[in-house]
């Protein structure tokens, strides 16, 4: 009766938040340049292309000592992804679930549930999570597709560099800088489930230092339908977009990147639409001192604004975080990083009926973190160890330490071993600490929930153990292992003797899992790149409770995914990406394997493409009570 | 679900049988130079046994360029002359057709050797190899704060009958023989 988890209009409440610059961990080499662009290049130009694309900290992504896995331009302009969260099914660490036109249940080592909260998630160094439900609201995480350079994603706690939340996983979506997005791109598609989208960018220079780009982006789904009937589920979802993005090279060692978004997203919702809409606006300046040291200074503003219907929630959220982050090496071996960051966020809600909201409706919160971490490297960088902390204060935490230490072992540059040890936290959220059901006072006699005034964070444990390896230079793979002990984890129960309940921390537990991954390119023309993920939790009642923690995370134990690029003669290519998910325990949802295929023909600047998205079967269901159809568009884009 | 690790291991193992190399980012780059440098260095009609006639990009060595050579080369001509590639395992297989040649071997002895065979005859040498230039090379590549530079020794072209344009002169260290490399 009182599992908040399982409520799903609550899901699509609003938007919004936390943390840091893209620290890039560093992926690998950009896959993103085609011949052609470069033949069009000067010599000027090429000379200026770096080699990696991360300069500040070059390590090669077979380096990294973390599950961090890529996924490129390419992946995703051939696996006919038209949101954010359709591509982010083409990392094999990350459990994605669509649960209506609009809304998706996204997570990396399990927790998959309505709330899932346990990630991190960045937009070009924008912390996007919400401090409202510590989860995204992925129905307004939208970017130019065409423009994403690459999105990292590491599965794992990453708290010592990244902050609270990042207890299961990081999502880094990382846009190309304004000189590499030069010209006019158009595209416009129609299909059965998108109904219409238009997107159109156009970028260029003033001079050799300083370029621009600007875009818009409409696009409007259909319908899902409901279980068991298949009756329509009048979930319809529009999302328009508007931003820009200028980047600067002040001087040989100063860069400054200013980028712009507004957006509104609109959803049919009974008895009225759902209307969420936000602008964001991002500088960051980037200032080397030599080769050896930099600094970057990030401020950003972002405001959100929800009328959920469902929910009975509006919501207001301005967020204003400023991060400086300083990195240099001394000497050959130590290589040090440290920042620090301040983060307010102004919320303001209202409820709209009497049997469920946030009391207080107001709150302001403010985070201050600080951080540093040391890299030691011996034998010629064959043996690397990193060692660091977090040391951060939120409004409803208090005060934190998230330590973790890394060890990396690359006898040669195909080999690389690794292991790490960390400690994160997932902070409290409003719905943890602020939600009451119902809004009036009630005798402990008559069962009703006030709030979470004695919950504290979430904590995870975690090792790590992983081994990446390149046995030919067409071919990689990646294994990483994991335990995760938790503690602290959420749960709902009375207090004794009294219906009262409250949110409170009497569920602990562990997990583990294997995540397998690898590229292959056996010809030229065909890459082929997957994965297989197994996970397993374990969790229990803390001694004398009793809450149920099944609607922690509803977790399929086995996904497979491959994703298949294939360059035909006459400039056709032919695109399939299949994927298997699990059946999930509790409440049982079947397993489902479907795939997305995409043809294409490319002539000159223009590039036609059919994609079918789901092809398996006419519906499944991913997570919960609503069927996913089969998804059939047609798209014509041109890049001048 | 041991199985199914079983199974794609195997999978990943057959495909590997069967793997040939992809180059990186790095040499993507350096391909487009190479095709690049076609456009800015002039051979003697002589090269050329008719003007039809392909110029020949050799890769004596290690190909670390994979694919994205014949990418950059592909439907490109200078001067009617359609560029293609050859890969030669020893000096003895470089052909008399020859024009530009990107030299990858380990030992620094035997690049000595390849330098000295090719003397008077109109072949571009390129490579990567730190003391290319004191023995004779023509263009060096090198890496300086993460991207590609180049080295040139435009003496060196000018005895075998190449001319090099000035603008990429212009945008490479010149070194001449004596001076040392740095």
């Amino acid at each position: 009766m009182f599992g908040l988890y399982e409520f799903p209009p609550f899901v699509l409440l609003l938007f919004l938040s936390l943390f840091f610059i893209p620290l890039s961990t560093q992926a690998q080499e950009d896959t993103s340049y085609q011949a052609a662009d470069l033949k069009k290049m000067s010599l000027e130009e090429l000379m200026s292309i770096e080699v990696t694309s991360v300069s500040k900290k070059p390590e090669k992504l077979s380096e990294v000592a973390s599950a961090i896995q890529v996924i490129t331009q390419e992946d995703i302009r051939r696996s006919g992804a038209t949101c954010v969260p359709e591509a982010l099914r083409l990392a094999p660490n990350l459990q994605v679930a669509q649960l209506s036109a609009s809304a998706w249940i996204i997570s990396a080592r399990g927790f998959n549930a309505a709330f899932s909260n346990k990630l991190l998630v960045m937009i070009d160094g924008r912390t996007v999570y919400s401090p409202l439900f510590a989860g995204v609201f992925w129905d307004v995480q939208n970017v130019l597709l065409e423009d994403v350079e690459r999105i990292e994603v590491i599965s794992g706690p990453g708290g010592t560099l990244w902050g609270a939340n990042a207890v299961n996983g990081i999502i880094n979506i990382i846009t190309k800088s304004s000189k590499d997005t030069k010209g006019l791109y158009a595209s416009a598609a129609t299909g059965n489930f998108m109904k219409d989208f238009v997107s159109i960018r156009f970028g260029g220079k003033i001079d050799s230092t300083f370029s621009y780009r600007a875009f818009f982006q409409q696009q409007d789904y259909n319908n899902t339908t409901l279980v068991p009937n298949g009756n329509e589920n009048h979930d319809q979802w529009g999302f328009v977009q508007g931003g820009f993005r200028t980047d600067w090279q002040a001087s040989k060692s100063n860069a400054l990147m200013l980028q712009g978004n507004l957006y509104e997203s609109t959803q049919q919702t009974a008895p009225e639409k759902s209307i969420t809409n936000g602008q964001n606006a991002l500088a960051r300046w980037t200032h080397d001192f030599s080769e050896k040291s930099s600094l970057t200074l990030q401020g950003y503003f972002d405001r959100t604004w929800r009328r959920d219907v469902p929910s009975t929630i509006k919501d207001q959220l301005e967020t204003y975080d400023i991060d400086l982050q300083h990195r240099f090496a001394l000497g050959k071996h130590h290589r040090i990083i440290w920042g620090a960051g301040y983060r307010f966020m102004q919320d303001k809600t209202e409820n709209s009926t009497i049997y469920v909201g946030l009391i207080p409706a107001n709150r302001d919160m403010n985070l201050y973190s600080g951080f540093l971490q040391y890299e030691l490297s011996v034998f010629r960088n064959r043996i690397k160890f990193t060692i660091g902390g977090k040391v951060q204060d939120y409004t409803f935490s208090g005060s934190s330490f998230l330590p973790s230490a890394r060890l990396a072992w690359t006898p040669n540059e195909r080999h690389t071993l690794w292991t790490a040890c960390s400690y994160a936290i997932r902070a409290p959220s409003r719905i943890d600490v602020d939600y009451y059901l119902p809004t009036f006072p009630l005798p402990p006699t008559i069962p009703h929930v006030e709030g979470g005034p004695n919950f504290t964070s979430e904590k995870v444990t975690a090792c790590e153990i992983g081994y990446r390896v390149q046995p030919a230079t067409n071919l990689s793979l990646s294994l990483a292992m994991f335990y995760n002990k938790y503690d602290d984890l959420y749960s709902v129960e009375a207090l004794p003797g009294t219906q009262v309940y409250q949110i409170q921390n009497g569920t602990e537990g562990y997990s583990d899992g294997i995540e397998f991954s690898g590229r292959y390119q056996p010809f030229k023309r065909w890459k082929l790149r997957g994965g297989y993920t197994y996970f397993h939790k374990e969790l229990r009642n803390k001694p004398n409770r009793t809450y149920d923690y099944s609607a922690l995370g509803n977790d399929p134990q086995d996904q497979f995914l491959l994703q298949s690029i294939l360059d035909l003669p006459w400039h056709f290519q032919a695109d399939i990406t299949a994927r298997y998910a699990g059946s999930r325990p509790n409440p049982y949802i079947v397993d489902y394997f479907t795939f997305d295929a995409r043809l294409a023909w490319i002539f000159r600047q223009f590039e036609l493409s059919v994609v079918g998205q789901n092809l398996w079967q006419e519906k499944h269901t991913e997570y919960s009570t609503t069927y996913i159809p089969q998804k059939f568009y047609a798209k014509l884009t041109c890049r001048f | 679900m041991r199985l199914y690790l079983k199974i794609s291991l195997l999978i990943f193992g057959v495909l590997l049988l069967t793997a040939q190399t992809p180059g990186t980012r790095e040499y993507q780059l350096k391909a487009v130079f190479i095709f690049n440098f076609t456009q800015f260095v002039e051979w003697p009609s002589s090269s050329f046994s008719n003007p039809q006639s392909p110029l020949v990009i050799g890769i004596l060595g290690k190909d670390p360029f994979g694919n994205y050579l014949e990418d950059a080369l592909s439907n490109e001509k200078v001067n009617g002359h359609p560029l293609v590639a050859h890969r030669y395992n020893s000096i003895e297989e470089i052909e008399k057709d020859c024009n530009l040649l990107y030299i990858n071997l380990t030992e620094s002895a035997k690049t000595e050797k390849v330098i000295s065979s090719l003397k008077g005859v109109s072949v571009l040498t390129v490579s990567d190899d730190p003391n290319f230039l004191k023995q004779g090379g023509m263009i060096r590549f090198y890496t300086k704060e993460n991207k590609i530079q180049l080295q040139i020794n435009p003496e060196a072209a000018k005895s075998a009958n190449l001319s090099i344009s000035s603008k990429l002169l212009r945008l490479a260290e010149i070194v001449t023989p004596k001076t040392k490399s740095k």
